[in-house]
């Protein structure tokens, strides 16, 4: 098709694969890639789903990034919390989203989450766990609310209250104790509030804030940041330095507006008949 | 041997004749011209594509037919001629919008879009073993870059941006009326009105809700643009094409 | 030791009051070995882009030039130039789809977006090896010294800094950093970006 000569072929590219492998075998270990250490949750309630996570985006023991999102869209009434390699999560939503708005336009009508989970299993097990994405899968469709756990080498659990990631320790004890059935959505949310600040609080890989998303048969709430129980204080003193600290050698000042004086030559109007 | 049908000309391999012509192109455009109205404008505040829905007998089930499609939340397509190829060319643009999204994180302008389905198109002409697309296209769209724009695609692969456009069976008669009562300034509501009266021209039968399709392109506000660039919380930005329902169109019909 | 540790090389961007700034220090080794000193690490992209790559020196230039194509191919196409989120995402797929075979570089990239109504935003983000955005609020880091760079930068940055204050945050930022990073230095190259013009200095550091 003509799109593929702009836009580059599907799939992956393994053509520095040799080098890297030469490299590897020499003794230099491939860098490690951002993962979301991270505690996802999600669970049933009387009307829906809502879906839990935290904001702590790692690289090894650095903190990358403190307030990312990991409840990826992947329809308007499903969405999907992500755990493991953050490229992967990201991309691998994506990836389904795409495919799942194709599927509408094609069929005139919503996909069902079971469409979506089918879909994410099938990807991942064909990775055999290369693809490291460990997801919490919810939403509601015709069939009504949805709930799944997808492990990264493709196997799916259908449970009415889920947790992943390495905060899941932590978050499934929140559950445990306090789940039950055909919870009101403000029990559901504070429970699911509870979870991922047990997974914050408790885990070194997640941290920062908390987002949720609640999802019913005919409107999607994304609560970015429902609870900021993290945030830093105002600093006492500015750093500020003062202007001139720091010695330089060179300067070159580039301009980007263009100015330019027009001069009109000889007198007589163009013919513009 | 030179006969009207093109004669030697007019076979499956697209080659020109002495005097310069394809043959097979302007057979396409036949087919074309041979397929129910459809018509475009562009508004101040937007865009209108139109079409008449006609089915062969009674007896088919017409609102499974579908001859206004969204491509992606930002662009719509109409088109007159062959339903078959229509579909096909809605799948590769469709697929082609999806392949941008991936790779830019948005949807494509209208033109690129427009640019990707006339390549299709062209690649037709000039292949062994296939013959060119038997549709012309309406390709409405918002974007960031160029605001609301409408373009029109023919079997030979060619695209010109338009303020308003007929293609199809009474194209000519269409044209003119446009001509006519089109001005720079006209309001998307008016424009749609201007889109059932042109239709209404050469319309064979009854024009209902169920006779004709309609898909809108709107402006997104300043504030709506506003929200959409700062990622709003609910997702995705608010499409801005969309097909009218047939409550809609039945509303519109009544004015 | 780490393929990244193999060349060196550290790059931070920062965002100011209706200002950005990136900076990049200008070594290239050999693993302990220095060999050059004027070593670029930052492009510019368009007029409001300058994307600076840190990591294997090989794949700098393999990634530049990959870059350039790409968006040359855009502009070309869509008539227009690239913006910075449009850009962030081209950079991030780009990298995934070498994700069982990566380049080792960690993007850094910082840029003027054109908003809605007219004016300009300060953008930046950054990636890992394989395309995974970080689409900051304050800074991104990425190289040998990116350690250190997250701790005086977590310390030094504040909001709405003046394009000449936030000059001093990032060169100060940036050279005692590299300071402490054996594989950075060897003198600090900043871009201060405004919505009409990009100041370009280089700063005197450590020759050590």
């Amino acid at each position: 098709m003509a799109a593929t000569s702009v836009y580059s072929s599907p799939g992956f590219d393994f053509s520095n694969q040799l080098r890297n492998n030469f490299l590897t075998e020499k003794g230099l270990p491939l860098p490690k890639a951002t993962s979301t250490g991270t505690t996802i949750v999600g669970c049933l309630f009387e009307d829906g789903i809502i879906l839990g996570a935290d904001t702590r985006a790692t690289e090894g023991p650095i903190v990358a990034d403190k307030n990312c999102e990991k409840i990826h869209y992947i329809t308007e009434s499903i969405r999907c919390c992500g755990a493991g390699t953050a490229a992967d999560t990201e991309f691998v939503t994506n990836f389904i989203s795409s495919n799942m708005e194709m599927l509408a336009l094609t069929h005139g009508r919503k996909p069902r989450v079971v469409t979506a989970m089918t879909m994410l299993k099938q990807y991942l097990f064909r990775y055999q766990g290369h693809v490291g994405a460990a997801l919490v899968l919810g939403g509601v469709d015709a069939t009504g609310p949805n709930l799944f756990t997808i492990h990264p080498h493709g196997s799916t659990d259908k449970l009415p209250y889920v947790t992943m990631g390495s905060g899941s320790l932590a978050a499934m004890a929140v559950f445990e104790s306090g789940w039950k059935a055909n919870m009101s959505r403000e029990d559901a949310l504070q429970l699911v509030k509870d979870a991922i600040s047990a997974g914050i609080f408790n885990d070194l890989g997640s941290g920062s804030n908390v987002d949720a998303c609640i999802i019913t048969a005919n409107h999607t709430e994304m609560l970015r940041n429902v609870e900021m129980p993290n945030q830093r204080v105002q600093k006492e003193k500015t750093y500020v330095f003062r202007r001139g600290t720091t010695a330089w050698k060179k300067e070159n000042i580039r301009d980007l507006i263009v100015s330019e004086d027009v001069t009109p030559v000889g007198t007589e109007a163009m013919d513009t008949s | 041997m030179a006969s009207a049908d093109g004669g030697a000309y007019s076979y499956s391999l697209t080659v020109f004749s002495p005097s310069g012509k394809l043959v097979q192109i302007e057979h396409a455009l036949a087919a074309v011209s041979q397929g129910t109205t459809s018509l475009g404008i562009k508004a101040s505040n937007g865009i209108v594509i139109a079409t008449e829905k006609k089915s062969p007998s009674i007896l088919v089930d017409d609102s499974m037919l579908e001859k206004v499609a969204v491509v992606c939340p930002n662009i719509g397509i109409v088109y007159s001629g062959m339903g078959p190829d229509f579909r096909v060319l809605i799948t590769k643009a469709r697929k082609s919008a999806q392949a941008y999204w991936k790779m830019y994180g948005e949807y494509p302008p209208t033109r690129v879009l427009t640019q990707e389905v006339a390549n299709v198109m062209q690649q037709a002409t000039q292949s062994g073993g296939v013959r060119p697309y038997g549709v012309s296209l309406l390709v409405a769209g918002w974007d960031n870059h160029r605001g609301p724009t409408l373009y029109q695609v023919d079997p030979s692969g060619s695209f010109w941006a338009w303020k308003a456009s007929a293609i199809g069976k009474n194209m000519v008669n269409a044209k003119t009326f446009l001509e006519k009562r089109y001005n720079d300034d006209i309001s998307l509501e008016d424009a749609i009105h201007t889109a059932l009266l042109t239709l209404k021209e050469g319309f064979e039968g009854q024009m209902t809700e169920k006779t004709i399709e309609i898909g809108v392109v709107t402006v997104p506000t300043p504030a709506e643009l506003e929200a959409g660039h700062s990622g709003a919380a609910t997702g995705r930005p608010k499409p801005t094409f969309r097909k009218l329902t047939e409550e809609e169109i039945r509303d519109y019909l009544a004015l | 030791m780490s393929i990244m540790e193999y060349n060196g090389g550290s790059v931070i961007a920062m965002v100011g009051k209706d200002c950005v700034a990136i900076a990049s220090d200008l070594r290239l080794g050999n693993q302990a070995l220095g060999i050059s000193s004027n070593f670029q690490k930052i492009f510019p992209v368009t007029d409001r882009i300058y994307l600076g790559l840190p990591g294997l020196a090989t794949d700098v230039t393999t990634l530049r030039e990959l870059f350039r194509y790409r968006v040359n191919m855009y502009t070309i196409k869509e008539e227009r130039d690239i913006e910075p989120e449009t850009f962030a995402h081209l950079v991030s797929s780009t990298l995934y789809e070498r994700r069982f075979g990566p380049f080792f570089i960690e993007p850094v990239m910082a840029g003027m977006s054109k908003t809605p109504s007219g004016g300009y935003k300060p953008f930046i983000a950054a990636t890992d090896l394989i395309g995974c955005l970080n689409f900051a609020k304050d800074f991104v880091v990425a190289g040998t010294a990116s350690s250190k760079l997250y701790g005086v930068a977590e310390g030094l940055w504040e909001p709405d800094l003046e394009p000449e204050d936030l000059f001093e945050t990032i060169s100060q930022t940036m050279l005692n950093a590299v300071d402490r990073d054996a594989y950075s230095g060897w003198g600090v190259i900043v871009h201060v970006m405004t919505k009409d013009k990009v100041i370009t200095r280089t700063l005197k550091g450590r020759m050590d």
